[in-house]
């Protein structure tokens, strides 16, 4: 497999300009954040201020961002909680019972992640106000979980179908139950897929829209992707405060990725790449 | 256990004496726009403040909802029957509110108050108005628009700022100031509410209107296709990308000395004092002879119905827009017209010239489905700014308009 | 054995449960909520038959919003993917700093919908955006372009940022494919004498045709239902020009209070998605039986 050495040019000249691509806009979003205020925008556009300066950030970080910042903590946090716990007992009785309706139930599961949200969305809004559930993290959470337990259940199964079934039977033989079984071995083992569905659906509720916007309606409630786009305000955009709580809403969740990328990389295509 | 006997009955005794003082003690839920722009709310409390310890037997408590949810909130609520007592609405919903019986009928009370339309500025009294009743008390105003000109640019260009007042003189300074990367003047027309109130601004000035009497659709009609027409030729003097501009991006071409003529309400002027820009303004525009007529934005109060203490709330409306009070309490302009004098006088340049524009801008129209009304519209003004036949134009806003009565 | 039949039953019952009142329930939902009206003036749901359908046909805009939304998805679908594997195969090739740019390429998918679409909104902003001050400055335009407020541009900028934000997902999942394809195949073509390209089609394609329809579909199904970009960018404008079905069911259900039409709206995208994925099924099949009989 050896390249000559015009190609190898070639192919890190297009690597370069992939980085580019995806770099530029981020490196746009950061120097307009660091532009001073008071300072108007310039024509053509300036790749970096004269004068960067942390403002927009100051004034950014008030008080409502924190809301929305804990609000989305809460709601993320209970929803991939949620969400792993049950679609690691389903994964698991989707892969070890042997229920004559398994295959059927897999396949409803497998439907149910095409489902438009937003087709969807008006029957679940008039169910959350019959429930007396709008506006609170409850409707959020439990939107979340329906919507991500299935692919959650998914990446699970593909995880649990490649244990090795030895350890699992060899316990059973021991006259460990089921659950034993579930708690000592699989559960152990399948850390892994835990950690990487853990990830998807941080992922995926950290910039949820459709049902924050329409499920939450006071500033106490909101999460950061709603309340970003409130501070879009009546009549105007302050690009330069609203890029740089774009970065803040970025970060965490950026954070998290980059730690965890591994596993996360491993169960997003262990259920593609082999499913 | 005789000792815990006696304390019931003296706990008891206790509570029967402060029974009546208890049941006269008020707590009034008040919802209100969050104006994230400035201080508000800390003024607002102050005189909620106020307001309890002149009142000491009625409590407020107060919930700030920013304005994308705010008319949500306040629908949700109400279809869940959970409404507050006291709220701002915007101009714009006081018809849909009062047609759906979900605001109180206040023209008995305002009547043997001494409230009347002469106290405020007629345009925002009539946006409380359906019916011949009374649903509201108008809070605050403001009016769209005002031409903000970057005075460089104009005496650059050698253009006498007072012609920016009428149709002819806007378009020919327009069009000579845009030059060199410049723009002559700020037309946006983005799916948002201000697209409407500066297209009606301009129908109103040319003496159309957007429904008749009777509710049907007048876009149709001559003067509003001429003001169609002009606005038409105006935009070619506008910074590319009017359909997805909004005033606040206008405002950023203004500030960074790019664009000549920008139309904001007189909220946008504590904007430019703050900038480095040398500015002035002129009320509007209007074809050659005639006074603009702007459009009116702003707040009503209003009781809903549901409220179990309505007198409570009157007190409360009536505190609110008080000479001495209504000052206080808005970042607009107060509705009552004495209370705005000083206020102007204090907070604004020219507040002569902004008074004799608000004296003469219309409402828009009370329709109780004016959100549909408005969506035609904006569909209507970004198919002229697009280059469509502004009569083609109309008539199709109108074939919706009409079918939703 | 039936103990614990028992068992998995329960275990599996909290996932059914939810599944079935909020995604499964919902579906039916929204066919009853197509057949009554309600507006904010009259909120109580009133019997209307088919009345709603008709309504929404004889509307115009519903012939933009389907076709809107056929181009939208195909465009985003198509050039994600293609962008996708090209990326992969790029970064597949043992050349200095791949580990870096590997996470770096990552960073768009992870990006919340809404701060991209704000980002990319700037972006383009006809006077003030970068896009249009390179473009200007290295004389490639020259004139400002309304990239959102042109209808004759707006669809093709929205899908543009849509795939910017969209690629990495499917580059990810590509090269994991592409790290699985068997080397000795891939060494046993080079010995006869194939180039890049014929290993490309002869050996790497077809080894990962599977990843390429799981890919496809996933992106297929994702795109349609994507609000986030559209929303923020343009909602749906200029003149219904962006407007796809889950930003108009939005448009009719929160904004006007129309909760039948938007009901009605949302029967139709997912008839709409069903006969999307449904022609790729047929498409997809007839390759397949194309190539076995080959």
């Amino acid at each position: 497999m050896r390249q000559s050495r015009a190609a190898r040019l070639g192919l890190m000249l297009l690597q370069l300009l992939l980085a580019l691509i995806v770099l530029l806009p981020f490196f746009w979003m950061v120097s307009v954040s660091l532009k001073p205020p008071t300072e108007p925008f310039a024509i053509p556009a300036r790749l970096w201020p004269d004068d960067p300066t942390i403002d927009n950030y100051v004034t950014a970080f008030r008080p409502e961002f924190r809301t929305y910042f804990l609000n989305s903590l809460v709601v993320s946090l209970s929803t991939v909680v949620i969400t792993v716990t049950l679609g690691l007992l389903a994964a698991y009785s989707f892969t070890r019972a042997q229920l004559a309706a398994i295959s059927a139930l897999v396949g409803l599961v497998v439907l149910a992640q095409m489902f438009p949200h937003s087709a969807i969305i008006i029957p679940i809004y008039k169910m959350m106000r019959g429930a007396n559930l709008l506006n609170t993290y409850w409707s959020l959470i439990l939107a979340y979980v329906s919507v991500t337990l299935p692919v959650a259940i998914w990446m699970l199964r593909g995880f649990l179908l490649k244990l090795p079934a030895a350890l699992e039977e060899s316990a059973a033989i021991d006259g460990a139950g089921p659950l034993r079984v579930f708690w000592d071995i699989v559960v152990p083992l399948s850390r892994p897929g835990l950690i990487a569905t853990a990830v998807y659906v941080l992922i995926v509720t950290w910039q949820e829209f459709l049902f924050a916007l329409s499920f939450t309606s006071t500033k106490e409630m909101r999460t950061l992707p709603v309340g970003l786009n409130d501070f879009i305000g009546q009549y105007g955009i302050r690009y330069g405060e609203l890029m740089a709580s774009s970065v803040m809403v970025s970060l965490p969740v950026m954070a998290v990725f980059f730690f965890l990328q591994r596993y996360f990389v491993a169960g997003i295509t262990a259920g593609a790449v082999k499913g | 256990m005789k000792r815990s006997f006696l304390t019931t009955v003296a706990l008891g005794t206790a509570l029967l004496a402060a029974g009546p003082a208890l049941a006269e003690e008020v707590t009034l839920q008040f919802w209100d726009n969050q104006q994230t722009e400035s201080g508000l709310s800390d003024v607002q409390k102050a005189a909620v403040e106020r307001f309890m310890k002149e009142n000491p037997d009625i409590k407020i408590e107060v919930t700030t909802v920013p304005y994308p949810e705010y008319q949500q909130r306040l629908l949700t609520a109400v279809q869940g029957g959970n409404a507050p007592d006291v709220a701002t609405l915007d101009q714009i919903w006081g018809g849909a509110f009062a047609k759906a019986g979900a605001v109180a009928d206040l023209t008995e009370r305002a009547g043997a108050a001494g409230l009347t339309r002469d106290g405020f500025f007629g345009g925002a009294w009539d946006s409380t108005v359906v019916d011949g009743k009374l649903y509201g008390i108008p809070f605050n105003v403001d009016v769209w628009q005002f031409s903000y000109y970057n005075k460089a640019l104009l005496d650059a260009a050698g253009i006498d700022p007072a012609s920016l007042g009428t149709f002819d003189g806007l378009k020919a300074a327009a069009g000579k100031l845009t030059a060199d990367g410049k723009f002559g003047v700020g037309l946006f027309g983005h799916k948002g509410e201000d697209t409407v109130v500066v297209g009606d601004s301009f129908i109103f000035s040319n003496g159309g209107r957007i429904l008749d009497d009777d509710g049907n659709c007048a876009l149709t009609e001559a003067p509003a296709v001429e003001a169609l027409t002009y606005l038409q030729e105006l935009a070619k003097f506008a910074p590319a990308g009017i359909l997805n501009a909004s005033s606040g991006d206008m405002r950023e071409l203004f500030l960074n000395g790019s664009l000549a003529i920008e139309f904001w309400p007189a909220l946008e002027q504590p904007t430019l004092q703050k900038s480095s820009l040398d500015w002035g303004f002129v009320n509007g525009t209007a074809p050659e002879g005639k006074t603009p007529v702007g459009t009116f934005g702003g707040w009503n109060l209003a009781v809903f119905e549901t409220s179990q203490h309505k007198d409570a709330a009157w007190k409360f409306i009536q505190f609110m827009v008080r000479e001495d009070v209504n000052g206080d309490v808005v970042d607009l302009i107060p509705a009552n017209k004495k209370a705005a004098e000083a206020f102007l006088a204090k907070n604004r340049q020219d507040p002569q010239t902004i008074m004799a524009h608000l004296d003469n801008a219309k409402a828009r129209p009370l329709s109780p489905r004016y959100l549909e009304v408005a969506d035609a519209q904006i569909a209507m003004f970004q198919d002229i700014y697009a280059g469509n036949d502004p009569a083609a134009a109309a008539a199709k806003a109108c074939d919706v308009i009409n079918t939703l009565k | 054995m039936r103990q614990d039949r028992r068992l998995h039953w329960l275990l599996l019952a909290p996932a059914l449960v939810l599944m079935a009142v909020m995604l499964y329930y919902p579906m039916l939902g929204t066919v009853y909520e197509s057949l009554h009206e309600t507006s904010f003036l009259n909120p109580d749901p009133k019997f209307a038959g088919l009345a709603l359908y008709r309504r929404v046909l004889a509307d115009g805009t519903f012939a933009q919003v389907l076709a809107n939304s056929v181009v939208w998805t195909l465009g985003v679908v198509l050039l994600q993917n293609v962008l996708g594997f090209l990326t992969a195969l790029l970064l597949n090739q043992n050349l200095p700093m791949q580990g870096a740019l590997r996470a770096v390429v990552l960073l768009p998918f992870i990006l919340p919908g809404v701060v991209a679409a704000i980002l990319w909104r700037f972006m383009y902003d006809p006077q003030l955006g970068l896009v249009n001050s390179l473009l200007l400055q290295a004389g490639l335009i020259e004139n400002s372009v309304a990239w959102l407020a042109d209808s004759r541009m707006a669809m093709a900028s929205v899908v543009v940022a849509a795939v910017w934000k969209g690629f990495p997902f499917s580059m990810l999942i590509y090269l994991a494919a592409l790290q699985n394809v068997d080397r000795s195949q891939i060494e046993a073509a080079m010995l006869d004498g194939a180039g890049p390209v014929r290993r490309l089609i002869d050996v790497t394609l077809p080894a990962i045709r599977d990843v390429v329809v799981v890919n496809i579909v996933l992106t297929l199904i994702l795109t349609f239902n994507y609000f986030d970009i559209i929303w923020v960018l343009t909602k749906g404008g200029p003149q219904s020009a962006t407007h796809i079905f889950p930003t108009k069911i939005y448009e009719t259900g929160f904004g006007q209070f129309r909760f039948g039409e938007a009901a009605t709206y949302g029967v139709f995208s997912i008839l709409v998605l069903a006969v999307l994925v449904a022609l790729y099924a047929i498409v997809q099949g007839g390759a397949n039986r194309r190539r076995a009989a080959a």
